[in-house]
Protein backbone atom coordinates (compact mmCIF):
# COMPACT_ATOMS: atom_id res chain seq x y z
CA UNK A 1 0.00 0.00 0.00
CA UNK A 2 1.42 3.41 -0.90
CA UNK A 3 0.72 6.89 0.44
CA UNK A 4 -1.02 7.63 -2.86
CA UNK A 5 -3.56 4.85 -2.27
CA UNK A 6 -4.41 3.47 1.15
CA UNK A 7 -7.30 1.58 2.66
CA UNK A 8 -8.91 3.08 5.74
CA UNK A 9 -10.65 0.53 7.92
CA UNK A 10 -13.86 1.56 9.65
CA UNK A 11 -14.07 -1.59 11.76
CA UNK A 12 -12.09 -4.71 12.54
CA UNK A 13 -11.62 -6.79 9.40
CA UNK A 14 -11.91 -10.55 9.93
CA UNK A 15 -9.32 -12.80 8.34
CA UNK A 16 -10.00 -15.78 6.10
CA UNK A 17 -12.77 -14.12 4.08
CA UNK A 18 -13.51 -14.31 0.37
CA UNK A 19 -12.70 -10.92 -1.18
CA UNK A 20 -14.72 -9.92 -4.24
CA UNK A 21 -14.42 -7.01 -6.67
CA UNK A 22 -17.16 -5.28 -8.67
CA UNK A 23 -15.85 -2.49 -10.88
CA UNK A 24 -17.52 -0.57 -13.74
CA UNK A 25 -16.70 -2.47 -16.91
CA UNK A 26 -18.49 -4.06 -19.88
CA UNK A 27 -22.23 -4.35 -19.25
CA UNK A 28 -21.62 -3.03 -15.72
CA UNK A 29 -21.80 -6.71 -14.77
CA UNK A 30 -19.52 -6.37 -11.73
CA UNK A 31 -21.22 -3.29 -10.31
CA UNK A 32 -24.75 -4.66 -10.77
CA UNK A 33 -23.76 -8.02 -9.25
CA UNK A 34 -22.00 -6.24 -6.36
CA UNK A 35 -25.02 -4.02 -5.61
CA UNK A 36 -27.20 -7.11 -5.50
CA UNK A 37 -24.77 -8.90 -3.16
CA UNK A 38 -24.72 -5.90 -0.80
CA UNK A 39 -28.52 -5.90 -0.67
CA UNK A 40 -29.04 -9.65 -0.37
CA UNK A 41 -26.22 -10.30 2.12
CA UNK A 42 -26.97 -7.06 4.00
CA UNK A 43 -23.31 -6.02 3.87
CA UNK A 44 -22.02 -2.95 5.71
CA UNK A 45 -19.28 -0.56 4.69
CA UNK A 46 -16.18 -1.76 6.54
CA UNK A 47 -13.40 0.16 4.78
CA UNK A 48 -12.73 2.57 1.94
CA UNK A 49 -9.98 3.60 -0.40
CA UNK A 50 -8.36 6.95 0.22
CA UNK A 51 -6.36 8.01 -2.79
CA UNK A 52 -5.03 11.16 -4.37
CA UNK A 53 -4.91 9.27 -7.66
CA UNK A 54 -8.69 9.28 -7.99
CA UNK A 55 -10.41 12.16 -9.77
CA UNK A 56 -11.78 14.75 -7.32
CA UNK A 57 -15.03 12.87 -6.72
CA UNK A 58 -16.89 12.03 -3.55
CA UNK A 59 -20.15 10.12 -3.41
CA UNK A 60 -22.81 11.65 -1.18
CA UNK A 61 -25.02 9.26 0.74
CA UNK A 62 -27.55 10.83 3.11
CA UNK A 63 -25.60 14.08 2.98
CA UNK A 64 -22.27 12.56 4.01
CA UNK A 65 -19.16 12.17 1.85
CA UNK A 66 -17.93 8.71 0.88
CA UNK A 67 -15.07 7.45 -1.24
CA UNK A 68 -16.16 6.19 -4.65
CA UNK A 69 -14.29 2.97 -3.87
CA UNK A 70 -15.59 1.24 -0.79
CA UNK A 71 -15.25 -2.15 0.86
CA UNK A 72 -18.41 -3.81 2.16
CA UNK A 73 -18.40 -6.94 4.23
CA UNK A 74 -19.53 -9.31 6.94
CA UNK A 75 -17.77 -12.14 8.79
CA UNK A 76 -17.22 -14.24 5.69
CA UNK A 77 -16.95 -11.91 2.70
CA UNK A 78 -15.38 -8.60 1.65
CA UNK A 79 -16.66 -6.84 -1.43
CA UNK A 80 -14.83 -3.94 -3.10
CA UNK A 81 -17.13 -1.75 -5.20
CA UNK A 82 -16.30 1.29 -7.27
CA UNK A 83 -18.98 3.80 -8.17
CA UNK A 84 -16.76 5.41 -10.76
CA UNK A 85 -14.86 3.81 -13.63
CA UNK A 86 -11.10 3.69 -13.16
CA UNK A 87 -8.99 5.31 -15.82
CA UNK A 88 -6.20 3.19 -17.31
CA UNK A 89 -3.40 5.23 -15.69
CA UNK A 90 -4.53 4.56 -12.11
CA UNK A 91 -5.63 0.93 -12.36
CA UNK A 92 -2.26 -0.53 -11.36
CA UNK A 93 -1.64 1.47 -8.15
CA UNK A 94 -5.27 1.23 -7.04
CA UNK A 95 -5.54 -2.51 -7.64
CA UNK A 96 -2.13 -3.19 -6.09
CA UNK A 97 -3.15 -1.27 -2.95
CA UNK A 98 -6.42 -3.22 -2.66
CA UNK A 99 -4.82 -6.60 -3.30
CA UNK A 100 -1.92 -5.98 -0.93
CA UNK A 101 -4.43 -4.93 1.73
CA UNK A 102 -6.53 -8.06 1.09
CA UNK A 103 -3.43 -10.23 1.37
CA UNK A 104 -2.58 -8.60 4.70
CA UNK A 105 -6.05 -9.68 5.89
CA UNK A 106 -5.26 -13.28 4.88
CA UNK A 107 -8.19 -13.54 2.49
CA UNK A 108 -8.98 -17.09 1.39
CA UNK A 109 -9.58 -16.18 -2.23
CA UNK A 110 -10.08 -13.10 -4.42
CA UNK A 111 -12.81 -13.08 -7.04
CA UNK A 112 -13.42 -10.44 -9.70
CA UNK A 113 -16.96 -10.22 -11.02
CA UNK A 114 -17.08 -8.98 -14.56
CA UNK A 115 -18.26 -9.52 -18.11
CA UNK A 116 -16.98 -10.52 -21.49
CA UNK A 117 -18.62 -8.82 -24.47
CA UNK A 118 -20.68 -10.92 -26.81
CA UNK A 119 -21.09 -9.53 -30.32
CA UNK A 120 -24.68 -10.71 -30.93
CA UNK A 121 -25.77 -10.38 -27.31
CA UNK A 122 -29.37 -9.37 -28.06
CA UNK A 123 -29.95 -12.64 -29.92
CA UNK A 124 -28.26 -14.87 -27.33
CA UNK A 125 -30.62 -17.43 -25.81
CA UNK A 126 -28.33 -18.16 -22.88
CA UNK A 127 -25.30 -16.41 -21.47
CA UNK A 128 -22.22 -18.44 -20.69
CA UNK A 129 -19.91 -17.74 -17.78
CA UNK A 130 -16.18 -18.20 -18.13
CA UNK A 131 -13.38 -17.93 -15.60
CA UNK A 132 -9.63 -17.61 -15.47
CA UNK A 133 -7.55 -18.55 -12.43
CA UNK A 134 -4.35 -17.40 -10.81
CA UNK A 135 -2.88 -20.91 -10.59
CA UNK A 136 -3.36 -24.50 -11.72
CA UNK A 137 -5.12 -25.25 -8.40
CA UNK A 138 -7.57 -22.42 -9.07
CA UNK A 139 -8.31 -23.78 -12.53
CA UNK A 140 -9.31 -27.04 -10.83
CA UNK A 141 -11.52 -25.11 -8.38
CA UNK A 142 -13.16 -23.37 -11.35
CA UNK A 143 -13.83 -26.68 -13.12
CA UNK A 144 -15.13 -28.27 -9.93
CA UNK A 145 -17.47 -25.29 -9.55
CA UNK A 146 -18.97 -26.07 -12.96
CA UNK A 147 -17.59 -22.99 -14.72
CA UNK A 148 -15.89 -23.12 -18.10
CA UNK A 149 -12.25 -21.98 -18.30
CA UNK A 150 -11.42 -19.04 -20.52
CA UNK A 151 -8.27 -20.59 -21.81
CA UNK A 152 -7.13 -18.16 -24.52
CA UNK A 153 -7.75 -14.47 -25.20
CA UNK A 154 -7.14 -11.00 -23.86
CA UNK A 155 -8.42 -9.53 -20.62
CA UNK A 156 -8.33 -5.77 -20.12
CA UNK A 157 -9.09 -3.76 -16.98
CA UNK A 158 -8.99 -4.06 -13.17
CA UNK A 159 -9.94 -7.78 -13.24
CA UNK A 160 -6.91 -8.50 -15.45
CA UNK A 161 -4.54 -6.75 -13.04
CA UNK A 162 -6.14 -8.49 -10.07
CA UNK A 163 -5.50 -11.90 -11.59
CA UNK A 164 -1.93 -11.11 -12.53
CA UNK A 165 -1.02 -9.55 -9.18
CA UNK A 166 -2.59 -12.42 -7.23
CA UNK A 167 -0.75 -14.91 -9.39
CA UNK A 168 2.55 -13.13 -8.57
CA UNK A 169 1.77 -12.99 -4.84
CA UNK A 170 0.47 -16.54 -4.61
CA UNK A 171 -3.01 -15.45 -3.57
CA UNK A 172 -5.74 -17.80 -4.91
CA UNK A 173 -7.83 -15.77 -7.34
CA UNK A 174 -10.50 -16.12 -9.99
CA UNK A 175 -11.88 -13.71 -12.54
CA UNK A 176 -15.45 -14.57 -13.45
CA UNK A 177 -16.76 -13.25 -16.77
CA UNK A 178 -20.34 -13.52 -17.95
CA UNK A 179 -21.17 -12.96 -21.61
CA UNK A 180 -22.81 -9.56 -21.84
CA UNK A 181 -23.50 -6.40 -23.82
CA UNK A 182 -20.38 -4.33 -24.34
CA UNK A 183 -21.92 -0.93 -23.72
CA UNK A 184 -25.34 -1.48 -22.19
CA UNK A 185 -26.01 -2.35 -18.53
CA UNK A 186 -26.72 -6.08 -18.42
CA UNK A 187 -28.52 -7.32 -15.27
CA UNK A 188 -29.10 -10.76 -16.85
CA UNK A 189 -25.34 -11.18 -17.23
CA UNK A 190 -24.90 -10.04 -13.60
CA UNK A 191 -27.31 -12.79 -12.53
CA UNK A 192 -25.26 -15.34 -14.47
CA UNK A 193 -21.98 -14.21 -12.91
CA UNK A 194 -23.57 -14.62 -9.47
CA UNK A 195 -24.50 -18.20 -10.37
CA UNK A 196 -20.86 -18.79 -11.29
CA UNK A 197 -19.76 -17.21 -8.00
CA UNK A 198 -22.03 -19.58 -6.07
CA UNK A 199 -20.56 -22.59 -7.91
CA UNK A 200 -16.96 -21.65 -7.18
CA UNK A 201 -17.14 -20.08 -3.72
CA UNK A 202 -20.43 -21.17 -2.20
CA UNK A 203 -21.48 -17.50 -1.78
CA UNK A 204 -25.13 -17.86 -2.82
CA UNK A 205 -27.80 -15.21 -3.24
CA UNK A 206 -31.30 -15.27 -4.69
CA UNK A 207 -31.17 -13.71 -8.17
CA UNK A 208 -34.94 -13.53 -8.76
CA UNK A 209 -35.20 -9.92 -7.52
CA UNK A 210 -32.26 -8.88 -9.69
CA UNK A 211 -33.94 -10.23 -12.81
CA UNK A 212 -37.28 -8.73 -11.79
CA UNK A 213 -35.73 -5.25 -11.41
CA UNK A 214 -33.58 -5.66 -14.53
CA UNK A 215 -35.23 -2.99 -16.69
CA UNK A 216 -35.30 -0.50 -13.81
CA UNK A 217 -31.57 -1.09 -13.22
CA UNK A 218 -30.92 -0.42 -16.92
CA UNK A 219 -32.64 2.99 -16.64
CA UNK A 220 -30.70 3.91 -13.51
CA UNK A 221 -27.33 2.73 -14.78
CA UNK A 222 -27.29 4.78 -18.02
CA UNK A 223 -24.98 7.54 -16.82
CA UNK A 224 -22.44 5.23 -15.14
CA UNK A 225 -22.44 3.11 -18.30
CA UNK A 226 -21.79 6.18 -20.44
CA UNK A 227 -18.79 7.22 -18.30
CA UNK A 228 -17.54 3.64 -18.28
CA UNK A 229 -17.72 3.50 -22.10
CA UNK A 230 -15.34 6.47 -22.28
CA UNK A 231 -12.81 4.83 -19.94
CA UNK A 232 -13.11 1.47 -21.69
CA UNK A 233 -12.31 3.11 -24.97
CA UNK A 234 -9.27 4.85 -23.42
CA UNK A 235 -7.92 1.58 -22.02
CA UNK A 236 -8.39 -0.27 -25.34
CA UNK A 237 -11.04 -2.54 -23.91
CA UNK A 238 -12.05 -3.50 -27.42
CA UNK A 239 -8.91 -5.66 -27.49
CA UNK A 240 -10.97 -8.36 -25.75
CA UNK A 241 -12.62 -8.96 -29.12
CA UNK A 242 -9.21 -9.51 -30.76
CA UNK A 243 -7.95 -12.83 -32.01
CA UNK A 244 -4.82 -13.52 -29.96
CA UNK A 245 -1.47 -14.19 -31.56
CA UNK A 246 0.68 -16.10 -29.14
CA UNK A 247 4.42 -16.17 -29.34
CA UNK A 248 5.47 -19.52 -27.86
CA UNK B 1 -17.08 5.20 -69.94
CA UNK B 2 -19.62 7.98 -69.72
CA UNK B 3 -19.99 9.70 -66.39
CA UNK B 4 -23.38 11.19 -65.84
CA UNK B 5 -23.41 14.38 -63.89
CA UNK B 6 -26.66 15.39 -62.32
CA UNK B 7 -27.24 19.12 -62.51
CA UNK B 8 -27.82 20.75 -59.15
CA UNK B 9 -29.25 24.17 -58.57
CA UNK B 10 -27.43 26.82 -56.54
CA UNK B 11 -30.10 26.42 -53.83
CA UNK B 12 -29.46 22.64 -53.64
CA UNK B 13 -25.74 23.23 -53.21
CA UNK B 14 -26.41 25.93 -50.62
CA UNK B 15 -28.79 23.62 -48.69
CA UNK B 16 -26.33 20.74 -48.76
CA UNK B 17 -23.56 23.02 -47.54
CA UNK B 18 -25.63 24.15 -44.55
CA UNK B 19 -26.82 20.58 -43.82
CA UNK B 20 -23.19 19.46 -43.75
CA UNK B 21 -22.26 22.37 -41.51
CA UNK B 22 -25.10 21.60 -39.11
CA UNK B 23 -24.05 17.96 -38.94
CA UNK B 24 -20.49 18.97 -38.16
CA UNK B 25 -21.75 21.31 -35.44
CA UNK B 26 -23.86 18.51 -33.95
CA UNK B 27 -20.79 16.25 -33.86
CA UNK B 28 -18.78 19.04 -32.28
CA UNK B 29 -21.45 19.67 -29.64
CA UNK B 30 -21.72 15.95 -28.87
CA UNK B 31 -17.98 15.60 -28.39
CA UNK B 32 -17.24 18.73 -26.37
CA UNK B 33 -20.30 19.77 -24.40
CA UNK B 34 -21.18 17.63 -21.44
CA UNK B 35 -24.80 17.94 -20.50
CA UNK B 36 -27.26 15.89 -18.50
CA UNK B 37 -28.71 12.74 -20.01
CA UNK B 38 -32.20 14.08 -19.35
CA UNK B 39 -34.39 17.02 -20.24
CA UNK B 40 -36.70 18.05 -17.46
CA UNK B 41 -38.70 20.50 -19.58
CA UNK B 42 -39.61 17.76 -22.03
CA UNK B 43 -39.69 15.05 -19.29
CA UNK B 44 -37.38 12.93 -21.41
CA UNK B 45 -34.30 10.82 -20.79
CA UNK B 46 -31.65 10.13 -23.36
CA UNK B 47 -31.18 6.39 -23.92
CA UNK B 48 -27.84 4.67 -24.41
CA UNK B 49 -27.22 4.03 -28.09
CA UNK B 50 -24.63 2.59 -30.40
CA UNK B 51 -23.99 2.50 -34.15
CA UNK B 52 -21.96 0.09 -36.27
CA UNK B 53 -21.10 0.81 -39.87
CA UNK B 54 -20.85 -2.51 -41.72
CA UNK B 55 -19.97 -3.03 -45.39
CA UNK B 56 -23.60 -3.34 -46.49
CA UNK B 57 -25.60 -1.75 -43.69
CA UNK B 58 -25.58 0.48 -40.65
CA UNK B 59 -26.87 -1.13 -37.47
CA UNK B 60 -28.10 1.10 -34.68
CA UNK B 61 -29.02 -0.26 -31.25
CA UNK B 62 -30.82 1.73 -28.57
CA UNK B 63 -31.41 0.56 -24.99
CA UNK B 64 -35.03 1.37 -24.14
CA UNK B 65 -35.87 -0.41 -20.88
CA UNK B 66 -39.40 -0.08 -19.43
CA UNK B 67 -40.65 1.00 -22.85
CA UNK B 68 -44.15 0.49 -24.24
CA UNK B 69 -43.47 -1.14 -27.59
CA UNK B 70 -46.62 0.37 -29.13
CA UNK B 71 -45.33 3.89 -28.45
CA UNK B 72 -41.99 3.40 -30.15
CA UNK B 73 -41.30 5.81 -33.03
CA UNK B 74 -38.29 5.81 -35.32
CA UNK B 75 -38.31 8.71 -37.77
CA UNK B 76 -35.88 9.71 -40.51
CA UNK B 77 -35.61 13.50 -40.16
CA UNK B 78 -33.49 13.67 -43.30
CA UNK B 79 -31.23 11.32 -45.26
CA UNK B 80 -28.71 11.14 -42.39
CA UNK B 81 -30.64 11.84 -39.19
CA UNK B 82 -32.73 9.46 -37.09
CA UNK B 83 -35.04 10.46 -34.29
CA UNK B 84 -36.13 7.87 -31.77
CA UNK B 85 -38.81 8.36 -29.15
CA UNK B 86 -40.68 6.01 -26.86
CA UNK B 87 -42.99 6.21 -23.91
CA UNK B 88 -42.10 4.37 -20.72
CA UNK B 89 -44.52 2.00 -19.03
CA UNK B 90 -44.31 4.10 -15.88
CA UNK B 91 -42.96 7.42 -14.74
CA UNK B 92 -39.59 7.57 -13.01
CA UNK B 93 -38.85 10.39 -10.62
CA UNK B 94 -35.49 11.89 -9.75
CA UNK B 95 -36.00 10.47 -6.26
CA UNK B 96 -36.26 6.94 -7.67
CA UNK B 97 -33.09 7.56 -9.65
CA UNK B 98 -31.32 8.45 -6.40
CA UNK B 99 -31.28 12.23 -6.95
CA UNK B 100 -32.79 14.40 -4.22
CA UNK B 101 -31.66 17.89 -5.25
CA UNK B 102 -33.82 17.96 -8.39
CA UNK B 103 -37.56 17.56 -8.60
CA UNK B 104 -39.38 16.06 -11.54
CA UNK B 105 -40.16 12.88 -13.37
CA UNK B 106 -39.61 11.26 -16.73
CA UNK B 107 -41.85 9.18 -18.91
CA UNK B 108 -40.22 9.23 -22.34
CA UNK B 109 -36.97 8.39 -24.03
CA UNK B 110 -35.80 10.67 -26.78
CA UNK B 111 -32.68 10.57 -28.92
CA UNK B 112 -31.45 11.62 -32.29
CA UNK B 113 -28.39 10.48 -34.13
CA UNK B 114 -26.44 11.16 -37.29
CA UNK B 115 -25.56 8.33 -39.63
CA UNK B 116 -22.01 8.93 -40.93
CA UNK B 117 -22.48 7.25 -44.34
CA UNK B 118 -25.17 7.40 -47.02
CA UNK B 119 -28.04 4.98 -46.28
CA UNK B 120 -31.43 4.11 -47.74
CA UNK B 121 -33.72 5.46 -45.06
CA UNK B 122 -36.81 4.16 -46.85
CA UNK B 123 -35.53 0.59 -46.49
CA UNK B 124 -35.09 0.90 -42.74
CA UNK B 125 -36.02 -2.22 -40.72
CA UNK B 126 -36.52 -2.30 -36.97
CA UNK B 127 -36.67 -5.01 -34.35
CA UNK B 128 -37.57 -4.59 -30.67
CA UNK B 129 -36.81 -7.30 -28.13
CA UNK B 130 -36.53 -7.14 -24.34
CA UNK B 131 -36.36 -3.34 -24.40
CA UNK B 132 -33.59 -3.26 -27.00
CA UNK B 133 -34.28 -1.54 -30.32
CA UNK B 134 -32.28 -2.60 -33.35
CA UNK B 135 -32.41 -0.53 -36.55
CA UNK B 136 -30.99 -1.81 -39.84
CA UNK B 137 -30.26 0.73 -42.58
CA UNK B 138 -28.95 -0.63 -45.91
CA UNK B 139 -26.06 1.47 -47.20
CA UNK B 140 -26.30 3.27 -50.53
CA UNK B 141 -23.87 1.53 -52.81
CA UNK B 142 -21.66 3.74 -54.98
CA UNK B 143 -22.03 3.07 -58.72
Amino acid sequence: MTEEAKIIEKRKIPSGTIMMFGFPDVGLVGVIAASHLIEELDLDEVAYLDSTLLPPIIVLHEGLPHSPIRVFGNDSVLLVVSETPLSADIIYPIMYALIDWGKSKNVKMMVSLSGIPLEERQDAKELKVFAAGSSAEMLKTIKDGGVEILSEGYMVGPQAIMLQRCSQLGVPAVTLLAQCFYNYPDPEAAAEVLKGLAGITGVKVDIAKLLEKGEEIRVKARDVMKRTQQEMSNMKKGQEYDIPMYVS
Amino acid sequence: MAIEKKKRSFIDIFDEYFDDMERELDRWRESFVEGPSWNLKASTMEPLKNMRVLPTEVVVTVDLPLTKESSLKVKALDQRTLEISAEMRRKMSFKELGVTHHKGEFQRFHAHMQVPVAVQMKKMKTKFKKGMLEIHLPRKQKR
